[in-house]
């Protein structure tokens, strides 16, 4: 137990002692580590221990959250007393004691990281690297890294939550340089799992991983600018999702919808988007990248059926911000770590299958941009208004795909391309990656179907078609 | 902890030399929300990275729990991590220099002891300036963050260091809405000093951006003469300030390889860093490894002086380390282009058909630091003959960094620091693509 029972209740005693009406004691402890290799050869090894409690005290709207490194009973008891100083409420909320603690265990894990030798994680990426250096003269440089962390979470609360989980954390980053006459493009991968290392002993082979990094290094070596301007773009399943996590997901967060600062404020029921567009943020799916027995507040994750067939279904939504809305919470709070205190995230955000198939879709275009793999992206929630980057991007011409192009970007307005999705795949795939947002970085799965949108900005150095 | 027990311990377990850094932070953050207080959140918290030379190599252990019950486990990790390290490069522990810079006016006792009332109550001033600024500011956000932030370095081989700074940013986001639009603008101060924070100004500058962009449209693609504020640029900035780094030549994965004594900029561009920045957080007089930090001028008039070193890239390339040893790897202090004497109204006016660029989004992605190239969301105001026209959004620019420097025609003399700790002014540069309508 990282704090006695007795002693998280007496935090929120005292939490609550000044008027406050709800109090919730978050702990976090978490061993993780990392390894660094560049050209082959280890250069950095660390790994760090984490510990901290974070207390957040409210009233009505109003909040107050403070952290420390501390295990000192004293110090935690005068942070949570100076928290509570905020407040001067006669109206005292007494808290529901707390029960047994419950223990999350839904996302099962077979070899745990702190039982696997560091040689064996060398030998992971010391093997990413000699397969993305070796499939082409032209790949100049390969960084590979891996690193894992498993992060405990005890989250108590005034109306009695009491709840524990391990969540285990592994990713694996290959990035390939390609070069020629002075000229660098880089190629990415990050695959990564909420499973234990048995995913990667047993589950994906890191070579050709490894490989498809290097692939796309020198694809993108060898590619010509992209020329700019409106034009229908085919976006790729996996990581294309990135393009519903920047343009609608953040926007359809309570974060902003509370505050009536998103562009969807106002629209539950309504239909947002084209009709063959069901999207979904899914916390529990097993052993997800972004999904958790609890969310940051110790309520359970769930899955979330945002958008149905064109219609907003619900927005996502933490405890604090519900008494803002007119909206029950939806076990959507999350948070990096305890330096943060939570909102509103999403977590396994995905469009879900049409019909179409992925032949049928690039047939179907006459001129445009296949976005084979994305690069990251942000959204403005206030204005709509989102960019992201394409990181190995095709010319769709005549129905078929043409030659490569790098250094586009994609410009656009969330609320409008819902509208301009024309063609939704049947080959839903996820991938990982990292979100940042108020409650800090956070792993995030997003994915998608292909899917084309009629017509959007792309933006390349090549200039006007 | 006992930082002599953890040396003698390390020490008898084969470490050959040990260094302990530590880093305490405490900060506070105050935002309010439709003239309430919504959030107040206050911490103090520390974090030890400890580093040690076991056969040759460097081990590393971080952690947040400092009892001496750690000892145990840190030497067990460092020895550990150091096994599977095969890296060619040495490993340094540094035993000091003759002389460190004195730190002045970065640590300013006064604003920790304001209290915290008046604080609060500024930011709630702000607040209401914000609503009262213009009729079509509908909804704000108005925050306060402020940090202390101390380091301490400790090693075996008798060095020992302190470094103490704080800092506070002021600012707010306001969404500005008609019958047919809704825009964002969003700026901060950056400061140590509580009378810098002028909610007057701050509150007018922010909304009248707003509200001129109200009605923001893409334009036509084509090739635009560009005019990037100094917001606008710092972010740009930013996502290339790793290309200095002597870590990234040596390695193959910076774009200025083999550019020392080349111009890689106009002659108007001279950008240095500049450890000792006053109202910086960042600033030190040391660095991670126990270098003295200096002030350092990286591009002189477009040429490339110098890369930015730590003990170890500046090893193998022969020369002395720069003091910009951060967090085991290497990187800019308080980066600084260098203002020009043009007010900014003469960059625009120097523009006969191009765009004002006030803001650019999306630089960690849409930047690729290793090619140079950028594709990046931005938006601001049609300049037309010399004079600002309608506002522009959902446009984006796209370049290359060198070319970029090279393309700098006119330096502003509007410094500003950004929230990304770059500090610059805005710059007049050549034609850039621009992918609109």
């Amino acid at each position: 137990m990282l704090l006695e029972k007795h002693l998280i209740e007496k935090l929120i005693d005292t939490a609550l002692s000044t008027g406050g009406d709800f109090a919730e004691i978050y702990i976090e402890d978490k061993v993780s580590e990392s390894i660094q290799s560049v050209g082959g050869r280890i250069e950095k090894a660390n790994s760090q221990k984490v510990f901290g409690v974070g207390v957040r005290i409210a009233h009505k709207l109003q909040s107050v959250y403070g952290y420390t490194n501390s295990k000192n009973p004293e110090v935690l008891i005068k942070l949570a007393s100076d928290l509570s100083k905020s407040f001067s409420d006669s109206n005292l909320t007494k808290a529901v004691p707390l029960g047994e603690l419950e223990i999350g265990q839904r996302h099962k894990v077979r070899i745990n990281p702190r039982d696997v030798k560091q040689t064996d994680k060398v030998d992971l990426i010391k093997r990413a690297y000699k397969a993305a250096k070796e499939y082409d003269e032209v790949i100049q440089q390969v960084m590979t890294s891996i690193s894992d962390s498993v992060q405990t979470v005890v989250i108590a609360n005034s109306e009695g939550r009491f709840v524990t989980e391990d969540r285990v954390r592994i990713r694996i980053g290959i990035n390939a340089i390609a070069g020629k006459d002075g000229v660098m493009q880089t190629g990415f991968d990050g695959p990564g799992t909420g499973k234990g290392y048995e995913y990667f002993f047993e589950e994906v082979d890191i070579e050709t991983i490894a490989k498809n990094a290097a692939r796309m290094a020198k694809t993108m070596l060898f590619a010509d600018d992209c020329p700019s301007g409106v034009m229908p773009v085919i976006i790729n399943n996996e990581f294309g999702g990135v393009i519903f996590h920047e343009a609608c997901g953040h926007s359809l967060e309570a974060t902003s919808v509370a505050k009536n600062a998103s562009v969807f404020c106002g629209k539950l029921g309504q239909q947002i988007a084209s009709t063959i567009v069901t999207a979904i943020d899914d916390g529990t799916i097993e052993n997800g990248w972004g999904s958790a027995n609890f969310d940051d507040e110790g309520y359970p994750q769930q899955r979330r059926v945002l958008i149905e067939n064109g219609i907003l279904k619900t927005y996502m939504v933490d405890k604090l911000n519900s008494r803002r809305m007119n909206h029950q919470p939806t076990g959507s709070s999350r948070r990096e770590s305890y330096r943060f205190s939570p909102t509103s995230r999403m977590s396994n955000t995905f469009i879900d299958n049409g019909t179409s198939t992925f032949d049928e879709i690039i047939a179907a275009t006459e001129y445009g941009l296949f976005a084979a793999k994305m690069g990251g992206g942000s959204v403005n929630p206030g204005s709509g208004d989102f960019n992201f980057s394409v990181s190995e991007g095709y010319i769709v011409r005549n129905g078929k795909i043409a030659e490569p192009v790098k250094g586009a970007a994609l410009v656009g307005n969330g609320a409008e391309i819902l509208w301009k999705i024309d063609m939704v795949g049947n080959n839903l795939d996820r991938a990982r990656g990292m979100c940042g947002s108020a409650s800090g970085s956070i792993p995030a799965d997003v994915g998608q179907p292909t899917i084309r949108v009629s017509s959007i900005t792309v933006g390349g150095k090549k200039g006007a078609k | 902890m006992n930082i002599e027990k953890l040396f003698a311990h390390a020490q008898s377990k084969g470490i050959s030399d040990v260094q302990v850094f530590l880093n305490n932070r405490n900060e506070l953050s105050i935002e309010v929300f439709e003239g309430h207080l919504e959030k107040y959140e206050i911490s103090d918290s520390s974090s030890m990275t400890i580093r040690g030379i076991f056969n040759g190599k460097m081990g590393t252990y971080s952690t947040e729990i400092m009892d001496d019950s750690m000892i145990e486990t840190i030497v067990d990790a460092i020895i550990g991590s150091a096994k599977i390290i095969d890296s060619l490069d040495d490993a340094i522990i540094y035993a000091g220099d003759s002389k460190y810079e004195e730190l002045t006016g970065l640590y300013n006792e006064a604003l920790n002891n304001l209290d915290v009332s008046e604080k609060i109550a500024k930011v709630k001033e702000l607040d209401a300036k914000f609503h009262a600024a213009d009729p079509t500011v509908s909804i704000v956000e108005t925050m306060y963050s402020e940090s202390t932030r101390s380091v301490m370095l400790q090693n075996t081989k008798g060095l020992k260091l302190f470094n103490k700074v704080n800092s506070a940013m002021m600012g707010g986001q306001v969404i500005v809405k008609n019958e047919s639009d809704q825009r964002t603008s969003f700026d901060l101060l950056i400061s140590n000093e509580f009378v810098d924070f002028d909610t007057d100004k701050l509150s007018k500058d922010i909304v009248e951006k707003g509200v001129k962009s109200l009605g923001a449209k893409p334009i036509p693609s084509g090739s635009y003469e560009l005019v990037f504020e100094n917001n606008a640029l710092g972010i740009l900035l930013s996502a290339f300030s790793g290309v200095f780094s002597a870590e990234a030549v040596q390695k193959g994965f910076s774009l200025l390889k083999g550019k020392l004594e080349t111009a890689i900029g106009s002659s108007k561009v001279t950008l240095v860093d500049d450890p000792f920045m006053k109202k910086s957080s960042r600033s030190r007089s040391f660095d991670d490894e126990g270098v003295a930090t200096r002030y350092k001028e990286l591009i002189k008039e477009g040429i490339l002086k110098t890369y930015l070193h730590n003990l170890n890239t500046a090893k193998k390339d022969q020369v002395a380390s720069t003091g910009n040893g951060f967090g085991g790897a290497v990187s800019a202090v308080n980066l600084a282009l260098l203002p020009g004497s043009t007010p900014k109204n003469d960059l625009i006016q120097l523009v006969k058909d191009g765009i004002f660029i006030t803001d650019v989004q999306g630089a960690h992605a849409g930047a690729n630091p290793v090619s140079g190239d950028f594709s990046l969301q931005a938006s601001g105001f049609v300049i037309k003959d010399g004079v600002l026209g309608q506002p522009v959004a959902l446009i984006t620019v796209a370049g290359n960094f060198i070319k970029l420097l090279q393309d700098i025609e006119v330096v502003g003399n509007d410094l500003k620091t950004g929230y990304y700790g770059i500090t610059c002014p805005s710059v007049k540069v050549g034609p850039m693509a621009v992918a609109g309508l």
